[in-house]
């Protein structure tokens, strides 16, 4: 047993040390998120920090094809081809020149002297040992699959590398060098057959972008440093050092923002967060075109009247289909449901690249965006439908956030409202969904899609060309026909053409009904400046466009 | 109203033996060998229930990939396979120390548990401290108050404490402190200055009070304790209301007893005989009941961890749990099981060293 005076001794040191730990918790600022200051290599020597709700899978190019992870590898590895502040197409970004050859043959000429942040050299070797190795590990996460037309990767000399195409005049290539499948890495550092793990990455500091990683905790805290070597199109950095902390719940962003926290969040407020935060004086929100588009999609041979129903009519089918785009209120959804996060879609590719057009607009509605329940009526009693029509109408109720529940209770009532259509509203979690939807379980159902890279060919091929990914039995010759004749013309006006021709053609035959297009959006603090710069069609958010003052 | 809550065994007749089963060997044997089942059946259920939400693969790439491509990741990884197939390649990793790698970020689970584990060390020591401060000494008040207000106030607290989920009394703890009076972090740690800090110049162990010390910054150490006081308070609140009626009512219970009735009747005084007498005694379930407190801690450390970004196993747990990583899931369910186990085999074995009472 204890005597008096060891008791006396443990309770004095027990209190001595808890007093400390108050005076200690008294004397901290606890504000000092975003005001760190690191050793500075250029730009402005105050830390910017950054946070986000996204999440890294890896950060070695060969392993991700989702947006945490691509929103780092932007960041600290050289693309051949980028695009520049504000504009949806590419052009050479360490790459001095590149262009087609021959029909198959895409050949890049790279700037002299370019290194990784280690001093390996880049090479052209650098080049052919980067995409060898994507097709090689073919991961299950991985971005191999928008390599599909590339044949092979020959070096010419140690500046000069060809891109030997299955496909002729591949005019999306370019930009699938700047798409998640195009990062340059360092063969001295990287597995030729396999992932490497993100820690020898960074302790390689095998870098070769506009910033390098100097200290990385994997989804927590990622810190960059501008890299002094970068010779690539956005120039050097305006900040020199930039925090980028990882959050789970978007509430706490929100409120880390606000409070002064954090400099800037992006990705993903709620709509809601983002709507109460525009009326706060201490930050500031900041819109841009946004890639991701959502939109209902039918299924020719289910849908009512569709080609597989014992009422099998094309003609009705289509007038159901024309029903519905002159009814559903898309600015209705986008203001109530999103709060202006979301902006009205008419067309099939996203505003603001090249070749989008609002095709849906004149044809369906009022003829200027709004719903138009006598032009419903009109095109389905000319086509002799009896109304109601009874719609199954599938959505899932998380894979495309939150609100989803709320955006389709709004079509039913949008489209029970007209009188005109029965809606049987059902959901299902994302797993089933994902079967369910190619196995014709669904007559007409959500769906949403975030582009590869910032060309209209990644809204057209993988969904209307025969044998595409939606599996919806849509299938038009012309416009198969039309496709495949953009993705080759060489000729830039003429391929836009082609892609705007290609729109009008399926605006007419309705094989899905675009209902919004995402904004990117960026809350920032009063005193941070280049948010709009970097927030364009290319769908990249790049830190070096970012200062503080 | 007072409750009548079951004490330990009464304590054997005089002169009863305590060993009526066997020895003390073989009891601790059978309690050692029970971790095997434990585990197994826990990783069994947690296998199949997983295989029952869908594979990894079309979680993440469902809305981009056609059927047949998915398919054929789907086959690449083995998750086409027979799920006894699937089933047995697990247990057989298992049983050669190979938790596996997971699926959504390639580590190795031994090295998730090893990164995450000190934070869920680090709360669930901060949540057991905040019990211990609140539950104990309000345990002992509530009992020398035995049926006057101060208890009965303290009773109904106790039943809030340990009623109210974890979850909200986080979100309200963080909007009263954090949002309205904003006294206190929203979330996190530690701010980013600090981790820089601790990861410049810090010991490097993960737990965040002691990598602040060694930075010799008081700054970084404060910074680190306010961003603790939160979610410390809303897990260990959980604790402390066990705490309090299992004091209360050990102490209620041991000052009816033989001896300090004797004592009483020879005049000692009621503070006294709380504080010499029936104090010590009072103690001694709590040992039992901490065992048990580490699964109930694990457990709410799940939502503290996600209410609070408190960065530890719990919070990794959700993230792979929503991302349908079987592997990071089952490897780590594996290794919470395990823990806990193994806290209530050193439980069972310091309580049949301890009490008297308990019989092998």
């Amino acid at each position: 047993m204890a005597s008096a005076t060891t008791r006396r001794r443990v309770w004095a040191i027990t209190a001595g040390l808890a007093a400390t730990t108050l005076l200690l918790a008294a004397c901290s600022s606890g504000k000092s998120g975003a005001n760190a200051t690191t050793g500075s290599t250029g730009g402005s020597s105050t830390a910017l920090t950054i946070g986000t709700t996204d999440k890294i899978t890896t950060i070695d190019p060969a392993g991700e094809y989702d947006n945490g992870s691509f929103a780092v590898i932007n960041q600290v590895f050289p693309f051949l081809m980028n695009t520049p502040y504000g504009s949806p197409d590419v052009k050479p970004d360490i790459a001095q020149s590149a262009s087609f050859t021959s029909p198959t043959e895409y050949t890049v000429k790279l700037k002299p002297n370019l290194k990784f942040a280690n001093g390996d050299p880049l090479t052209a070797t650098s080049v052919k040992f980067s995409f060898d190795r994507v097709l090689k590990i073919n991961d299950q996460n991985g971005p191999s699959s928008l390599l599909f037309n590339l044949d092979s990767t020959e070096v010419k000399d140690p500046t000069t590398v060809v891109f030997h195409l299955k496909s002729p005049n591949d005019q999306t290539f370019p930009q699938v060098l700047s798409s998640p499948a195009g990062p340059i890495v360092d063969e001295k550092v990287f597995s030729p057959t396999a992932l490497t793990p993100d820690a020898d990455i960074v302790k390689a500091n095998a870098f070769a972008g506009p910033y390098v990683i100097t200290s990385y905790t994997l989804n927590e805290l990622i810190s960059y440093k501008a890299n002094p070597d970068y010779q690539g199109i956005y120039g050097a950095p305006k900040t020199a050092n930039v925090n980028v902390q990882y959050y789970a719940d978007s509430s706490n962003l929100k409120l880390d923002v606000q409070q002064g926290n954090i400099d800037v969040a992006f990705r993903s407020l709620s709509a809601t967060d983002v709507d109460s935060l525009r009326s706060d004086s201490k930050v500031q929100v900041v819109d841009g075109p946004g890639g991701e588009i959502r939109y209902i999609v039918f299924n020719f041979d289910t849908q009512p009247y569709g080609a597989k129903t014992p009422q099998a009519d094309p003609a009705k089918a289509l007038a159901v289909r024309q029903a519905v785009a002159d009814v559903v209120d898309r600015k209705a959804i986008a203001d109530q449901v999103y709060k202006g996060t979301y902006t009205p879609l008419y067309s099939y590719v996203a505003q603001g690249l090249t070749g989008a057009t609002e095709s849906l607009k004149g044809l369906y509605g009022d003829g200027k965006g709004g719903p138009d329940k006598d032009k419903a009526t009109k095109a389905l009693s000319d086509a002799g439908v009896t109304t109601p029509v009874t719609l199954n109408l599938q959505y899932t109720p998380a894979h495309y956030g939150p609100s989803s529940a709320d955006e389709y209770a709004l079509v039913k009532d949008q489209l029970e409202s007209s009188g005109l259509f029965k809606v049987n509203l059902q959901s299902t979690e994302w797993q089933q969904y994902s079967k369910d939807r190619t196995s014709d379980v669904y007559p007409e159902y959500q769906l949403g899609w975030f582009p590869d890279y910032s060309d209209a060919d990644n809204y057209l091929t993988p969904f209307f060309l025969q044998g595409g990914f939606l599996k919806n039995h849509y299938d038009n010759p012309t416009v198969d026909q039309l496709i495949q004749q953009q993705a080759t013309t060489t000729d830039a006006s003429a391929r836009t053409a082609l892609i705007q021709k290609i729109q009008d053609t399926v605006a007419q035959d309705l094989s899905t009904v675009p209902l919004l297009q995402g904004a990117q959006v960026a809350v920032v603090g009063k005193n941070v400046q280049g948010a709009k710069d970097t927030l364009d069609a290319s769908f990249k958010f790049r830190y070096g466009a970012l200062s503080k003052s | 109203m007072a409750t009548a809550e079951p004490a330990a065994d009464p304590a054997p007749a005089a002169g009863a033996s305590r060993h009526r089963g066997g020895g003390l060997g073989r009891y601790l044997l059978v309690r050692f060998l029970l971790i095997f089942p434990t585990v197994l059946i826990l990783v069994t259920v947690v296998f199949v229930l997983m295989r029952s939400t869908g594979d990894p693969i079309t979680a993440a790439l469902g809305g981009r990939l056609g059927p047949e491509q998915l398919k054929e990741r789907i086959h690449a990884a083995g998750y086409d396979k027979p799920i006894l197939v699937q089933y047995w390649h697990y247990v057989s990793g298992i049983a050669h120390g190979d938790f596996g790698t997971t699926i959504t970020d390639h580590r190795p689970v031994t090295q998730v548990l090893t990164t995450f584990g000190s934070a869920t060390l680090e709360l669930a020591v901060y949540a057991l401290v905040v019990a211990f401060l609140i539950g104990i000494p309000l345990g002992r008040i509530a009992a020398a108050r035995r049926d006057k207000g101060p208890d009965a106030v303290l009773r109904v607290s106790a039943i809030l404490a340990y009623a109210t989920p974890v979850f909200f009394a986080g979100m309200v703890l963080k909007l009263v402190f954090a949002v309205w009076l904003n006294v206190l972090p929203v979330a996190g740690r530690a701010t980013t200055r600090s981790i820089l800090t601790m990861k410049t110049q810090g010991a490097g162990t993960g737990i965040y009070l002691i990598d602040a010390i060694s930075t010799g910054d008081p700054a970084v150490v404060g910074d680190v304790l306010q961003h603790a006081v939160l979610p410390a308070v809303a897990l260990g609140l959980l604790t402390a209301g066990v705490f309090l009626r299992l004091v209360r009512t050990n102490v209620i219970g041991t000052l009816q007893t033989g001896y300090v009735e004797a004592a009483r009747s020879r005049g000692v005084s009621e503070r006294r005989l709380l504080r010499t007498h029936a104090w010590r005694p009072a103690l001694v379930p709590i040992i039992t009941v901490i065992g048990l407190q580490v699964a109930m801690l694990l457990g709410g450390a799940v939502l503290t961890e996600t209410t609070f970004e408190w960065k530890g196993l719990g919070f990794q747990l959700v993230q792979y749990l929503l991302a349908r990583d079987f592997v990071a899931v089952q490897g780590m369910v594996a290794l919470l099981a395990v823990i806990v186990a193994v806290t209530n085999f050193v439980v069972d074995v310091i309580a049949a060293l301890v009490d008297p009472r308990i019989r092998y």
